[in-house]
């Protein structure tokens, strides 16, 4: 049977970014600034996902304002029909600039901030930004596009999330995005001095859906419990090759962004393949795509069809097979190494503060014992 | 949420607008577009979002509804429209 079209595109440009943030969930091993595509084949990209049907490109990194092309882009993706969102630290744009992307057509932008403390979060970053983001707020807001404010949350700041709800309020998105840190890439590396206990998870999740009623109307509220503390795994990406493909800076077309940690799958390029050839032909995609591949209990659950057994990805990184079901599952054969990690979180205390400093490099050292900051592809 | 008053004007909300437009036999369908996903759109629900465009208000959008449908309970005709807006806006793909 022919798998129907994918809706999303989500095109990773580059993966390299002014902030160095310690949750980031790009690969460890980034691809070189010399491997990136060039516009032409990127814009040749967007007219191939506008054909096959896909609605969204969604613009992302590492940081996508360090294309100089961006504007380009855009307005190559929005004239093959498809609705533009670009997901930024912000870093990089400017008044004029911004004015530009709105005019190539930019339907969306989302910006994301690491704390409503000034301080924490630029040590989150390991950059001086937040000022900067505070102020390209201002700027959006004076454009007819939609806004959303993205925060991720973690152990180090979750204790003030009602502080950093009403922050993201008086900024004035459509939207506001509380997401919990998903392990993977520097994540998982630091996973430690990031996984919150289940007292701050529950006080968390009653102050977001005091938020969602509170705020109704006026911005909406999108949080999801972090999938270690869940029942059943998150459906990862809506399933493994059902509705996006991911395009990386080199052209490595993915059916999510962090496959390639995966042994034994090869995934074609768009220099030498069509999206949709690699939708309906790769090995790649099909791999994981459907039933045939589940071990049990997925096998025969019911939920199989809501969460596709959950994420490869995570299955590899904490089961070392990534055919097992998710350990994130309360059901699945290695849940106890997420009961673990659990467990370890709610019995230490916090095992990291801020550490000021004045260079990333300088912030780098201080904080060697406590963090990995996410470094940049050469 | 209040519920859109007989006077208000009701619109797609920054940043969502409208996709492509298809058509399966006699029936039309278009797409609303929005910052992470999209919303098929077919019959009433078509015609309803197709009254939004800021110039209609409330009352006429339902006045046009129930002199299409003359022979539904105009009082549910109001409900459901007030409750699909409302729907709409919670979710910011519609203001009023």
């Amino acid at each position: 049977m022919k798998t129907p079209n994918p809706l999303a595109l989500i095109a990773e440009i580059t993966h390299r970014c002014p902030l160095h943030c310690v949750y980031c969930s790009n690969p460890l091993e980034m691809a070189a600034v010399s491997s990136e595509l060039s516009t032409k084949k990127w814009i040749d990209v967007f007219q191939q996902a506008g054909k096959l049907g896909m609605l969204h490109a969604h613009f992302t990194g590492g940081e996508p304002l360090a294309r100089p092309d961006l504007t380009e882009l855009i307005a190559g993706a929005r004239s093959a029909g498809l609705y533009t969102n670009l997901i930024t630290s912000g870093i990089g744009l400017s008044e004029t600039r911004l004015q530009a992307l709105v005019e190539a057509g930019l339907d969306h932008i989302q910006l994301s901030f690491q704390d409503s403390r000034e301080a924490a979060a630029n040590w989150i970053a390991g950059a001086k930004a937040h000022a900067h983001k505070v102020e390209l707020s201002r700027l959006i807001r004076r454009h007819n596009i939609a806004f959303t404010v993205n925060l991720v949350i973690h152990r180090q700041n979750i204790d003030h999330l009602d502080e950093m709800i009403a922050f993201i309020e008086q900024l004035a998105p459509e939207r506001m995005e509380i997401a919990h840190t998903q392990y993977y890439g520097w994540a998982l590396r630091n996973r430690a001095a990031l996984l919150p206990t289940r007292e701050q998870l529950a006080t968390a999740v009653e102050a977001v859906s005091a938020a969602d009623k509170r705020l109704a109307g006026r911005i909406r509220v999108d949080s999801v419990v972090p999938d270690y503390y869940a029942r059943f795994p998150k459906a990862c990406m809506g399933g493994w090759g059902r509705k996006l493909m991911l395009i990386n800076p080199a052209g490595k077309v993915l059916p999510c962004h962090a496959a390639e940690v995966i042994p034994g799958l090869t995934f074609e390029n768009v220099r030498e393949q069509t999206l949709d050839f690699i939708w309906q032909q790769s090995p790649s995609f099909q791999r994981f795509r459907g039933e045939e591949w589940m071990p049990e209990p997925c096998r025969s659950c019911d939920q199989r069809t809501e969460d596709f057994g959950g994420c490869r990805c995570q299955a590899l990184l904490l089961t070392g097979d990534a055919a097992a079901t998710d350990p994130a599952c309360s059901l699945a054969p290695a849940h106890h190494i997420v009961e673990a990690a659990l467990a370890e979180a709610n019995s230490s205390a916090a095992v990291s503060q801020p550490v000021p400093a004045a260079s990333f490099v300088q912030l780098q050292q201080r904080a060697a014992d406590l963090w990995s900051y996410r470094t940049n592809p050469e | 949420m209040p519920p859109p008053e007989d006077s208000s004007q009701p619109r797609l909300a920054t940043g969502c607008r409208w996709g492509a437009e298809s058509k399966t036999g006699s029936q039309r369908e278009r797409v609303v577009l929005y910052p992470e996903g999209a919303l098929r759109l077919r019959d009433t629900g078509l015609l309803i979002l197709e009254s939004c465009d800021g110039q209609h208000t409330f009352g006429q959008i339902i006045g046009e509804l129930q002199a299409q449908f003359g022979d539904a309970d105009p009082a549910k005709i109001r409900a459901d429209i007030s409750q699909f807006l409302e729907q709409l806006k919670h979710k910011r793909i519609v203001d009023y």
